[in-house]
């Protein structure tokens, strides 16, 4: 499985699958015990496959999984 | 009184329904819950929660009652182990409300609180098995495969009857979990073969997909996951196009082996004729397929195999796999055409055969659209499953 499906699941799993739930580059990096940077690389991979959204709230960046993204992880245990 | 006549207040755990829509068991419950209500079972639908959806949502007087999931964890099977506490909680409120008759789930996902339900209910459970673990990674080797394995023994053990899809699935299940077979009822997949009677501008959806009037147009529908075998066919497209060099090769669904497909259909040297369209929604599932000229079912494991039978209520030939619950509902050369599974060379061969004989393709068209009519329809299924909870709630 490519790094960033993985990481997308991890991302659906703990539950950053809504506007509200999004999550930052920090807190999704301890979730992850992910370096920041690599966090970063996957999500920039994952957004240009619409399967996660960028938004801003406070100034600062949040990401959560999209329904396709959604649809994306779950196709994996259906 | 004739059995499946009582009505009955019924308790379904699925961790897909629409729109949250996965595999096969969300329209699978869609269909069998409301075609339920009909015959005058209270259907209750416990579900988790789909970003823009309601909590709580009355489909055709099908009670959907979607649960938030508060917490989450990076493991998935830990997520879905959080997941069921959460669906057993609801369960719980609900039943001060509602005095269930009968717990009925889904596949292992929601097994830990089906059980736990059917526990503090004191109520009898049903399950109904539409893949095993062993089926779908072909041998046990991760801890969390090994781990599903147990919980579908468990659900299996615990529920008072199994309902199975096809015999193909049921001699898997009885040989790998040494299942009493008189626990076990086999009633197959249906469709709303209403959804399709639609007319559809075939030119007008063939050319928003960029497909040509001349062309002839090859489909895919599913999960790009290995056992679709979807690798199979995109290694086919070559062999078909030597034959018919107009054709275009649509590949609907998503997965995590999508990215490998796309590589491989590149490297056949064809990727001009082949396109990826991720996933799409119904309406435009139902075009597609009414619109194509060949729906090809490449699957190295397929319990069931719904997309068979709404190719064959769409009116497109269906080349399939000779496997599993495929090869019980076509009928080679009558329904349908069965391939040698994993042969691209075989499915080369199902699909230029079609694609030439326009009246041998008529013929399967009709002779499919015929026996689905008769023998898989929602109402015909939601009976024989209304005997099984009166056969249970009996026992």
């Amino acid at each position: 499985m490519p790094d960033e499906i993985y990481f997308l699941c991890i991302l659906h799993n703990i539950g950053a699958i809504s506007l509200e739930k999004s999550m930052s580059i920090e807190e999704i990096s301890q979730w992850t015990v992910m370096e920041p940077q690599k966090v970063r690389e996957n999500l920039d991979k994952l957004i240009s496959t619409q399967y996660i959204q960028k938004t801003y709230r406070d100034g600062s960046e949040r990401y959560h999984v999209t329904i396709n993204g959604i649809r994306k992880v779950l196709s994996m245990y259906s | 009184m004739k059995r499946g006549h009582t009505k009955m207040k019924v308790c379904m755990l699925t961790w897909e329904f629409p729109p949250r829509i996965v595999g096969g068991i969300a329209r699978h419950c869609y269909g069998l819950t409301r075609a339920l209500a009909k015959l005058g079972h209270e259907m209750h639908v416990v579900t988790l929660e789909f970003p823009g959806v309601s909590d709580f949502e009355d489909v055709e007087d099908v009670k959907v009652h979607r649960v938030k999931i508060e917490l989450g964890h990076p493991n998935f099977i830990t997520w879905t182990l959080i997941f069921n506490h959460f669906m057993e909680k609801r369960v719980a409120a609900l039943s001060h409300l509602i005095d269930f008759d009968i717990i009925h789930v889904h596949d292992w996902l929601t097994t830990p609180s089906g059980i736990a339900s059917k526990n503090y209910l004191n109520k009898p459970m049903v399950c109904t098995v539409h893949s095993t673990e062993v089926g779908r990674v072909q041998h046990l080797k991760s801890p969390d495969s090994y781990m599903i394995d147990g919980l579908e023994w468990w659900m299996m053990y615990e529920a008072k009857s199994v309902i199975m899809c096809s015999n193909f699935m049921m001699k898997e299940v009885v040989n790998h979990f040494h299942l009493p077979q008189e626990k076990v009822s086999i009633i197959p997949n249906a469709i709303d073969a209403h959804e399709y009677a639609v007319d559809v501008d075939k030119e007008a959806v063939r050319k928003r997909y960029g497909v040509m009037p001349h062309e002839k147009l090859v489909v895919f529908i599913g999960r790009l996951v290995p056992q679709k075998g979807v690798e199979y066919l995109i290694r086919a497209i070559p062999l078909i196009v030597r034959n018919h060099g107009e054709t275009k090769f649509l590949i609907a669904g998503d997965g995590w082996s999508r990215s490998n497909l796309e590589s491989m259909a590149t490297a056949t040297g064809y990727g001009n004729k082949i396109r990826f369209l991720g996933f799409i929604p119904d309406s435009e599932r139902i075009e597609l397929l009414k619109s194509a000229d060949v729906l090809v079912i490449p699957s190295i494991y397929e319990p069931f195999g719904i997309v068979a039978l709404e190719g064959m209520t769409a009116g497109v030939p269906v080349v399939a796999s000779n496997v599993g619950g495929l090869s019980e509902i076509i009928e080679h050369d009558r329904t349908g055409m069965l391939a040698y599974s994993e042969n691209p060379e075989s499915f080369a061969w199902c699909v230029n055969k079609v694609l030439s004989d326009h009246g041998y393709a008529d013929w399967i068209i009709e002779n499919a659209k015929k026996k689905v009519n008769e023998e898989y329809s929602w109402e015909s299924v939601a009976r024989k499953v209304s005997e099984v909870y009166e056969k249970t709630c009996e026992r």
